[in-house]
């Protein structure tokens, strides 16, 4: 992992309830079309009970992420501290990055050539983009830069029961670690999509 | 019969343009998809998307886009172009319907090919503007392969229904390509290397036009109940569209290249009979040896 | 409540829920209705791994995070409880010392609940005996246990003895007065405390004081105007003590019988006018009614940040006025929350583009009225002020005039300092330190005096009354039928002067129960009693005592003036078991129930209803909506969460009316009404109920009304009222509708060409 921490998104699924203040947090912080949903809160198995779970989902910002491992005109980037952005001004709208994301975060707006996917957009973790930081520039391209202030991006700062987490991984790691065992049960695993996306890398 | 088929494709192409597909892929459905990502049983295309797309589709590419020009240069050196009298009597091959067809082909194959190539690598060409461009340039020249596609199914389809005898034996000698003799190659009006590479372009480019749709609609209403059917996610659809389409277009890239390799270079002036529709008499005699005798017995020679 | 033990009000606080041990939520939905307050909902099952048990008819996103869910019959929560209570006697489960200290008449409750066996509850409920002895046990021996209410309790014709057993239920179990327990009733929308702490009742003035001439005077005087005059103002001097319509029966006034509509007693006269601050009237029950009601008016003023619906909704086009009004935002003052504590708010912007802050309008009416000085005298007196200072005289106002509730302490300079210094109290005790120690956040009420802490958690004897401890209040006399309602000897709050019960405070007994002698001036000024003891000498004294001003009584079981001295079960209105309405047949029909004639027996026998209408209804909120939804819809945001108005029913349900997901339905009530909503499959209700939110309106029975809007003020989703399908039916006591246990019928509606 090198020397930085690497920045991570968790959604405590035993905390979260499906309020929607995240997305709707997110949408209203960036300006979103209504089209667009960086963020989404989904509901497994719902109405069944002791099954029904929900959980906010947006870009993981995957160590290996997929997306950039894909992309034909390389616009990916990853920071330093972990946050996986992109370049609009480089972007195609090939939804390639959609094919390849394991959590469908990739958005594609309906304004491009005929009507169908233009510039993809996607969570930034309210970190912008490759323009100057908070210039006008960056702001309407891919919204507030929250993290150049040292603020927690809107999502989590909004969440209603603090299920949705953002930091590095063993912060996060030792909230939850909290969590489950003032509860008297163990810790299982590390949470899901922060190592690989897919299969069992070694 | 010809206005009346062209009318149709104009309205169907009009069609396509203008079905607006829901956003349901990024709406409301998008992470629901998350249900058929990777998890045990599931096709687990998001993971072979990732790792063809990363790791094989430009090498591979790369290496179609070297070899291959490589290769005609050996040929070319070693054996060299055929040439054919182009005195003497001339046979009519392709009427203008044909021509037009072949033509209107052509054209969006230059387009098509080519920004195919510049979107695959991207990267080298820095993104951005041009890129779009290309890529934009991609879908408009795609609905004229397709209004070319279809008349050269029906009117070639005859023709290009596989001889055996004649085929087998025209791929042993490998068309005769391979030695600077003239000595007749055993095919009919299209030899195996024609009806090969027809195949491939027709049947090949109606697969790229229909992978072509589900990308360039990304949630085609009409194909979810074939995919509900099948149980297959609207993303594992557009993963194997997005493979299909870029596999079977590396194919039809070399293959195009063998095309023009062979009307242009391998044989002189090959090209000109898709200008004019005529063969000279000894090319046919030679290379289409089969049409010939046909022709003969027809008495039309 | 407040016929229990004294007040009506939560007892705890949410942050306070992070110390049960095990909790019931009995028809509320926190997840969806107090998302942020539900953290300490879940924060108890982490830290405590106390079970949440959630009972309630439909699998709401609360339940989804529950131990166990409890899928109980709309209207059988009494059976529910007895059912419970009988386990409990059964097993010796019951705080056998606090009932004997503390609690009137339980024995009446341990002989009813002896009829209540696992097997007759199971029948009634529809809950499984296994499940309902599992959730008992489990709530019963867990060593303290809070239960949550909303409005799943109250919404339904005897809403008002569930709210009564549920409290009897923690008495039995010893749960009151302490953390982590007690009886946490979660108030559905931002102020909702304060607004009936202010009266915006038809049966009380503010404070809770009554509508008797005594309560009147003392309020005259309070606010520095002539009682005479006061008295002048009604019709006649006895129509000052009498009840007025309510939100849920109004547009009976206005429609003042006609028609076959319920009488009405209005001095004669029809409902005219009607003017209405904030949104209610498009999200209560029977709206085909409320729309004739509004169509019958001479006049109808709506103030409202957003369009009220209501000026969609009716058909009448003269005299419609729409105010603007000025949100939160845009104005300061004081607010208080669930748990009693008050917060003071800033405003952030001046008032946008026409709109007035609801006191100017009130204000500038009262000047057009003609009674703008009486009106605004009070606000001065405190300070013997020429000029008012808004809010903050309003709040000293508050401060000095009600004293039931104990809203002393509640000076605008105390509370504004608590809201600028909330970072100093604990998120869990509310606690302060540092500068704020000794006192509680937000001075959860009674705070009796300017110095007092606020009361945390009511009727807690282990802390003394400077700290926010008491007793039940003594509101209900000395004794009933030869039986002491004082409470026993040793359960005083802690440091009291007086070991065991006592009376409520007035100038007679002060003396005598604090064991003190007052001057002769101390004598000349004090009040009557401690409610209207302006001096606030009596409070002040007791303080000093460590005696609670309201007295040290027993909470009471059995409330003698009510229909049904001890809650019964009785089915709803329109029940689904013919045969249990027929056992447990409703009340009989009241007249002039706030001024109407309400019908109770002869609506439940007036036919077979479930014959016809087969399908509970149940209604609720979204978690992105609130109330009738106007302000939210509005939001481009929160409408895009659930553009449509729909319906969740049961796949099963649905194949057997032919109604495919998403398609269109009808669902009728047995009032012949109908909306058109659209389908959502959803496994979180059974196949003999369906759920509908009641946020969307602009629809009305299937006619698009939206075209209605002035320009400009359509909100981003429109779609037909759940209200306008929910059943007759209202409380006996408060006429709350009975939107929680109505009926329907529902049919696939045909595709539009």
């Amino acid at each position: 992992m090198g020397e930085y921490a690497r920045m991570n998104f968790f959604c405590d699924e035993r905390r979260c309830i499906k309020c929607d203040g995240c997305s709707v947090a997110c949408a209203e912080a960036h300006e979103l079309p209504d089209y667009i949903s960086r963020r989404k809160v989904i509901t497994m198995h719902e109405g069944i009970e002791n099954m029904e779970y929900s959980l906010s989902i947006a870009c993981m910002h995957c160590t290996d992420a997929p997306c950039q491992q894909v992309c034909p005109v390389d616009c990916f980037y990853i920071r330093e501290d972990g946050i996986v952005l992109h370049d609009k001004d480089k972007c195609i709208g090939c939804a390639y990055c959609l094919y390849a994301c394991p959590f469908g975060a990739p958005q594609f707006p309906l304004d491009g050539a005929f009507g169908t996917k233009g510039v993809m957009d996607k969570c930034t973790m309210c970190a912008g983009g490759p323009e100057e930081t908070n210039s006008h520039a960056e702001r309407e391209l891919y919204g507030q830069n929250r993290i150049s202030e040292g603020k927690v991006p809107v999502c989590a700062a909004m969440c209603s029961t603090k299920a949705l987490l953002v930091g590095d991984s063993a912060s996060i790691s030792d909230i939850y670690r909290e969590r489950v065992l003032s509860a008297g049960h163990g810790v299982t695993k590390q949470p899901y999509g922060w190592d690989v996306a897919y299969g069992n890398k070694k | 019969m010809k206005t009346r088929y062209l009318s149709l494709m104009l309205l169907l192409s009009t069609f396509l343009f203008g079905a607006k597909a829901d956003s349901s892929i990024w709406g409301t459905n998008l992470l629901t998809h998350i249900l058929e990502y990777d998890k045990e049983g599931s096709l687990h295309m998001g993971h072979w998307f990732t790792v063809i797309q990363s790791t094989y589709v430009k090498p591979v590419l790369l290496f179609v886009l070297t070899v291959i020009p490589l290769a005609f240069i050996v040929h070319y050196a070693l054996v060299g172009p055929k040439r054919f009298s182009h005195k003497g009597k001339s046979i009519m091959m392709f009427p203008l319907f044909k021509r037009i067809n072949h033509g209107v082909a052509a054209i969006s194959f230059m387009i098509i090919i080519p920004t195919g190539i510049i979107m695959i690598f991207g990267s080298t060409f820095g993104g951005g503007t041009f890129v779009r461009l290309c890529k934009d340039a991609h879908a408009i020249a795609a609905p004229l392969f397709f209004l070319s596609v279809i008349p050269m199914l029906i009117t070639w389809f005859s023709r290009m229904l596989f001889n055996l005898k004649d085929d087998i034996r025209w791929l042993k000698i490998a068309g005769g390509y391979l030695s600077k003799e003239k000595k007749p190659v055993p095919a009919g009006m299209f030899n195996m290397g024609q009806k090969i590479y027809f195949w491939i372009v027709t049947l090949g480019g109606l697969v790229m036009i229909a992978t072509s749709v589900v990308l360039y609609f990304v949630d085609l209403e009409i194909i979810a109940p074939v995919l509900e059917y099948y149980s297959i996610s609207q993303i594992d659809m557009l993963r194997i569209s997005a493979l299909t389409h870029n596999i079977i277009g590396i194919v039809i890239i070399s293959m195009f290249m063998v095309h023009i390799y062979m009307s242009v270079f391998a044989i002189e002036g090959a090209y000109k009979s898709m200008i004019n529709g005529k063969m000279h008499e000894e090319e046919v005699k030679i290379l289409h040896s089969s049409y010939y005798k046909e022709l003969q017995e027809k008495g039309e020679i | 409540m407040a016929n229990t033990w004294g007040y009506g009000a939560m007892t705890n606080s949410l942050g306070d829920i992070q110390n049960a041990k095990a909790i019931i939520i009995f028809g509320a939905n926190p997840a969806v209705n107090h998302p942020v307050g539900f953290q300490h909902f879940l924060k108890a099952k982490e830290r405590n791994n106390a079970p949440i048990i959630v009972i309630d008819p439909v699998f709401t996103k609360t339940a989804a995070k529950a131990d166990h869910y409890v899928r109980i019959r709309p209207g059988t929560d009494i059976a529910f409880m007895y059912g419970m209570l009988h386990i409990i006697f059964k097993n010796g489960w019951e705080d056998k010392e606090f009932i004997k200290n503390r609690v009137y008449a339980m024995d009446d409750i341990k002989a009813e609940a002896e009829k209540w066996t696992p097997e007759k509850t199971a029948d009634v409920t529809g809950v499984p005996v296994a499940k309902i002895i599992q959730v008992t046990k489990l709530y019963a021996n867990a060593s303290v246990g809070t239960l949550i209410w909303a409005m799943g309790l109250t919404q339904h014709s005897i809403g008002t003895s569930n709210t009564r057993l549920a409290p009897i239920l923690q008495l039995a179990l010893g749960n009151m007065g302490k953390e982590g327990g007690g009886t946490n009733i979660l108030r559905g929308h931002d102020n909702v405390q304060g607004a009936t702490d202010m009266g915006c009742l038809s049966d009380t003035l503010p404070g809770y004081y009554g509508l008797s001439e005594g309560s009147w005077k003392y309020f005259a005087s309070s606010w520095g105007v002539d009682f005479d005059w006061l008295q002048g103002r009604f019709k006649s001097a006895e129509w000052m003590g009498k009840k007025g319509f309510t939100l849920a029966r109004w547009w009976a006034g206005a429609l003042n019988g006609k028609d076959g509509n319920d009488k009405i007693h209005n001095a004669g006269t029809a409902l005219k006018n009607l003017f209405v601050m904030g949104n209610g009237i498009t999200s209560i029950a029977q709206q085909a009614k409320v729309k004739e009601g509004l169509d019958n008016l001479d006049m109808l003023v709506l103030c409202d940040p957003f369009v009220n619906e209501a000026a969609i909704l009716t058909d009448k086009q003269d005299d419609v006025f729409i105010l603007p009004t000025a949100t939160q935002f845009e104005t300061s003052g004081t607010v208080v929350a669930t748990n009693r504590s008050v917060q003071w708010r800033n405003q952030v912007v001046e008032p946008l583009y026409e709109s007035k802050p609801d006191h100017w309008i009130m204000f500038e009416l009262a000047k057009r009225l003609g009674f703008y000085d009486q009106y605004t005298q009070g606000l001065k007196i405190k300070e013997n002020k020429k000029e008012y200072k808004w809010p903050e005289d309003a709040t000293d106002e508050i401060a000095r005039i009600i004293k039931t509730i104990g809203l002393t302490g509640w000076t605008a300079k105390r509370v504004k300092r608590h809201s600028e210094n909330w970072h100093m109290f604990d998120q869990v005790t509310g606690r302060g330190y540092g500068k704020m120690k000794g006192e509680y956040y937000g001075l959860p009420w009674p705070c009796w005096t300017e110095t007092h802490s606020g009361s945390p958690v009511l009727y807690n004897t282990s802390r003394s009354v400077a700290e926010g401890g008491m007793g039940f209040r003594n509101r209900f006399g000395l004794e009933h039928d030869g039986i002491d309602l004082l409470a026993a000897e040793g359960s005083a709050p802690k440091n009291s002067s007086v070991e065991g019960g006592y009376p409520e405070i007035n100038k007679d007994n002060i003396e005598k129960v604090l064991g003190i002698t007052l001057t002769a001036d101390e004598k000349a000024k004090i009040g009557k009693n401690w409610k209207v003891d302006k001096s606030n000498i009596i409070v002040e004294k007791c303080m000093e005592k460590g005696i609670a001003p309201y007295g040290n009584a027993k909470a009471r079981a059995k409330v003698w003036t009510f229909p049904d001295q001890i809650p019964m079960h009785r089915e709803p209105l329109h029940s689904q078991r013919a045969d249990l309405a027929k056992e447990f047949p409703t009340f009989e029909d009241k007249e002039n129930h706030f001024r109407v004639d309400t019908k109770y027996i002869s609506k439940q026998t007036e036919q077979e209803w479930v014959k016809d209408f087969p399908i509970n209804l149940v209604t609720g909120r979204l978690v992105n909506m609130n109330g009738a939804g106007m302000e939210n819809r509005a939001s481009k945001y929160l409408a895009a969460l659930t553009p449509e108005m729909f319906c969740d029913i049961n796949p099963d349900l649905a194949g057997r009316h032919g109604i495919r997901d998403g398609a269109m339905m009808w669902i009728h009530s047995p009032e012949g009404t109908k909306i058109k909503v659209k389908a959502k499959y959803s496994h979180s209700v059974s196949d003999d109920r369906i759920f509908i939110p009641f946020h969307f309106a602009g629809y009305f029975q299937g006619e698009d009304r939206t075209g209605n809007f002035p320009a400009g003020t359509k909100p981003y989703a429109s779609g037909e009222s759940a209200n306008t399908v929910t059943n007759y039916g209202y409380d006996i006591i408060t006429q709350i509708p009975e939107t929680k246990g109505g009926l329907c019928r529902i049919e696939h509606a045909e595709e539009e060409a």
